[in-house]
């Protein structure tokens, strides 16, 4: 049997916590910025069910768009992990706290 | 002739706008240029006088407009005028030529020839200004350039603090005028002198009002400012600080003159109310100043009290109703004293800078020619009969003879003070000259001085023989044809007639013959007995016999200690309360106050501020939570 629409968005939805939990509690800079692309993934991935499930191209446009604006924030947020990295040596956000009061 | 007229004023603008930006550094080029704009100038002023056909000139442009007042900037040319443009640039040229020789070796002689510059414009834009606003600006500027040129020697503490008197003094009176400008618009409802002229005269009752009486009292604070009348003559001595020629240029031929020539101007706007203050002040001013002379032994200082006390002569004659004879004495005066202070000049170059003329003596062999003009323009500062100050000084006295022959008693006391002032000057001038260029050297630099360069002894000669003749122009002279003297008659005709008129009143009073006798006996008598006084001693004479009498009169009556106690004990109170005031009000209320808020605010707020994006994620949280409540309602 084919899986219906219920199904992707559950998917979509479970994906979406994964990545909003990952935000909220990893510590390290890099995973809490997979844990991001997570979250846009999911995104997607409701956007492509809802689309195909009403019949309409819109949902597929956005997700056109999210995947060029989350390769270009990949290109900027990884070039800054490494900046920061070569930095300060550490991409442990505990250890990133200048901005502090 | 208007062209010719905006000529006259923007030259010299011109060359000081030169000066500033190119010629600083070399000060050679920038004397020549100023001397050479200041001798075209003269040029120009004596061809507009000769081509004159004797008819106000009046052109007016509008310059700003506020709401329903334009302010307008504009030449009004009249005999006055006239006369005041001739005795400028002729007595300007000379002195620049004087300082050339005077300033040779100074390091400075760009901004010293761009401020003589910068002087002339200003003084020409009050000579020739058609309104209030308009000769306020200029007023102001001669102020400036006046500041500048006292401070030449801004290292010495002494031209520091004197340039900065001289700038606040004038600053005082300016106040007032400036005050009495804004009345005068707002009571006549105009500023220009031309239509002031038609509304109010002809019309005397209008200057009855207390309205006619505060407008001429607060003009006449500007006048008091610039000219260093009473209660405001104080910097006027200590402006003397300066180089001789701007002794000569502007502390005694022109700028203190400006006074006078605005009280001139604005004749028709003066009370008898102010006209009475004016006479009694400038009577005193003649005898106390002339006292004052005696106790000095600086040179400059000597002829400084000199001025004042001859500007009080002219503030007699425009309060004695006679502005025309106050021009006389002012054109007179501009001559002889220009040459008493570049004579002065010549002698305090050949001493060292000496100013000291008990450190003098001597020199009328040594500098034959600085001594005999220096002569012949004492001769005149005394009013002796035939010399220039002759004509104009004994015209006043008489003036004021006439005033308490026909008005009554009170008034022989403007005569009695006017008559003692010309004994102190007699005094004065013949202590000066028998000190300095009499008897034998006094000093080690006296002994050694010699007559100065061409470029000091040319001006000299021609305005000392102007001291001699200045006066003949008054009088037609039937010599071998018609001569009308050396002033253009275009000039003579603003002061010729009222000193006709005078001398055919006290014709017929038949005191004529007495009056000249009692003037002539009173300047020969203080020349016999200042020579025979101080002619032979080696120190002061007076403060020898007399050291009280001496110590008053060289503090001038203590007018200096008086202002001084007043500002230190009087002003930095009142300046010391508002400053608490303004401690409390604003430092405590609006510093502390609204800063503490802040500063609250701000403690809060930065607890937010965590460093754990952890956090920041959190609140992102909340956010978006707040607004979807707030959306959904």
């Amino acid at each position: 049997m084919q899986p219906g629409l219920q199904a992707y968005l559950t998917v979509a939805g479970f994906l979406f916590a994964i990545g909003f939990a990952g935000v909220l509690l990893r510590k390290n800079t890099l995973v809490i910025f997979m844990c991001l692309e997570l979250m846009l993934t999911a995104s997607t991935l409701a956007l492509v069910a809802i689309s195909r499930f009403y019949n309409s191209m819109d949902g597929a446009l956005f997700v056109f768009f999210i995947i060029t604006v989350a390769a270009a924030e990949v290109a900027v947020g990884l070039a800054i992990i490494v900046a920061l990295y070569r930095r300060r040596h550490t991409v442990q956000v505990d250890e990133l706290n200048y901005l502090k009061h | 002739m208007s062209t010719m007229l905006t000529a006259i004023l923007l030259l010299p603008l011109g060359s000081a706008v030169l000066i500033a930006l190119f010629l600083r550094r070399r000060g050679g080029l920038a004397a020549a240029l100023s001397t050479t704009v200041g001798f075209i100038i003269m040029a120009l002023s004596l061809n507009v006088l000769l081509t004159w056909n004797g008819q106000d000139v009046h052109v007016s442009q509008e310059w700003l407009r506020f709401g329903a007042y334009a302010f307008s900037m504009g030449f009004y040319f009249n005999h006055q005028t006239a006369l005041m443009l001739l005795v400028v640039s002729f007595v300007a040229s000379w002195i620049q030529l004087f300082s050339v020789g005077y300033m040779h070796d100074d390091e400075a002689k760009g901004r010293f020839f761009g401020g003589l510059s910068i002087f002339m414009f200003s003084i020409l834009g009050i000579v020739l200004a058609d309104n209030l606003v308009m000769l306020f600006v200029f007023w102001e500027l001669v102020g400036f350039s006046s500041y500048m040129l006292i401070a030449h020697y801004y290292k010495t503490d002494f031209a520091n603090m004197a340039s900065k008197k001289a700038f606040i003094v004038n600053r005082v009176g300016d106040f007032g005028f400036l005050l009495g400008i804004v009345w005068c618009w707002s009571h006549y409802g105009t500023v220009s002198l031309i239509d002031l002229h038609t509304k109010l005269v002809g019309h005397p009752e209008l200057l009855g009002t207390h309205h006619a009486i505060g407008i001429s009292l607060l003009l006449m604070c500007g006048f008091v400012g610039k000219s260093a009348q009473f209660p405001l003559q104080v910097w006027l001595t200590d402006a003397m600080a300066g180089p001789t020629p701007v002794s000569a240029l502007i502390h005694a031929a022109t700028m203190v003159a400006a006074g006078i020539y605005f009280l001139a101007r604005v004749f028709f706007l003066l009370s008898p109310f102010t006209l009475h203050w004016i006479m009694w002040s400038g009577a005193a001013m003649t005898a106390f100043a002339g006292l004052c002379a005696l106790g000095q032994t600086d040179i400059k200082k000597t002829l400084a009290y000199s001025t004042l006390s001859h500007l009080g002569y002219m503030a007699c004659a425009v309060g004695l109703g006679y502005p025309e004879l106050a021009m006389f004495h002012l054109a007179m005066h501009a001559c002889f004293k220009a040459t008493l202070f570049l004579g002065s000049g010549s002698v305090i170059y050949a001493c060292h800078h000496e100013q000291d003329i008990y450190k003098m003596g001597g020199l009328l062999k040594k500098m034959p020619l600085t001594g005999i003009t220096f002569l012949l323009a004492s001769l005149a500062n005394c009013a002796i009969p035939l010399f220039s100050g002759g004509y104009s000084k004994d015209s006043i006295i008489t003036a004021a003879f006439l005033k308490g022959h026909a008005e009554g008693s009170v008034y022989f006391g403007v005569y009695v003070l006017v008559l003692f002032g010309a004994l102190c000057t007699a005094l004065y001038t013949g202590r000066l000259f028998s000190v300095v260029f009499l008897g034998k050297a006094r000093s080690e630099e006296a002994s050694h001085a010699h007559e100065s360069s061409p470029f000091m002894t040319i001006p000299l000669v021609v305005l000392g023989l102007l001291s001699l003749g200045g006066g003949w122009a008054v009088y037609g002279w039937t010599w071998g044809g018609h001569f009308t003297g050396l002033l253009p008659s275009s000039c003579v005709v603003v002061f010729a007639e009222a000193f006709n008129n005078l001398h055919e009143a006290v014709e017929k009073s038949g005191a004529a013959n007495i009056l000249e006798a009692v003037n002539i006996a009173i300047a020969v008598a203080g020349l016999v007995v200042a020579y025979l006084f101080y002619g032979r001693a080696q120190t002061d004479a007076l403060a020898a016999k007399s050291p009280g009498a001496f110590h008053v009169l060289e503090r001038h009556g203590w007018f200096d200690d008086i202002y001084d106690w007043y500002v230190a004990q009087v002003q930095q109170r009142v300046a010391d309360i508002v400053g608490a005031v303004d401690l409390l009000l604003f430092k405590f209320t609006f510093g502390w106050g609204s800063g503490g808020l802040a500063g609250l605010t701000g403690s809060v707020l930065r607890r937010f501020q965590t460093g754990s994006i952890h956090s920041y994620v959190y609140w992102f949280l909340a956010g978006v939570i707040l607004f979807w409540a707030l959306s959904v309602g």
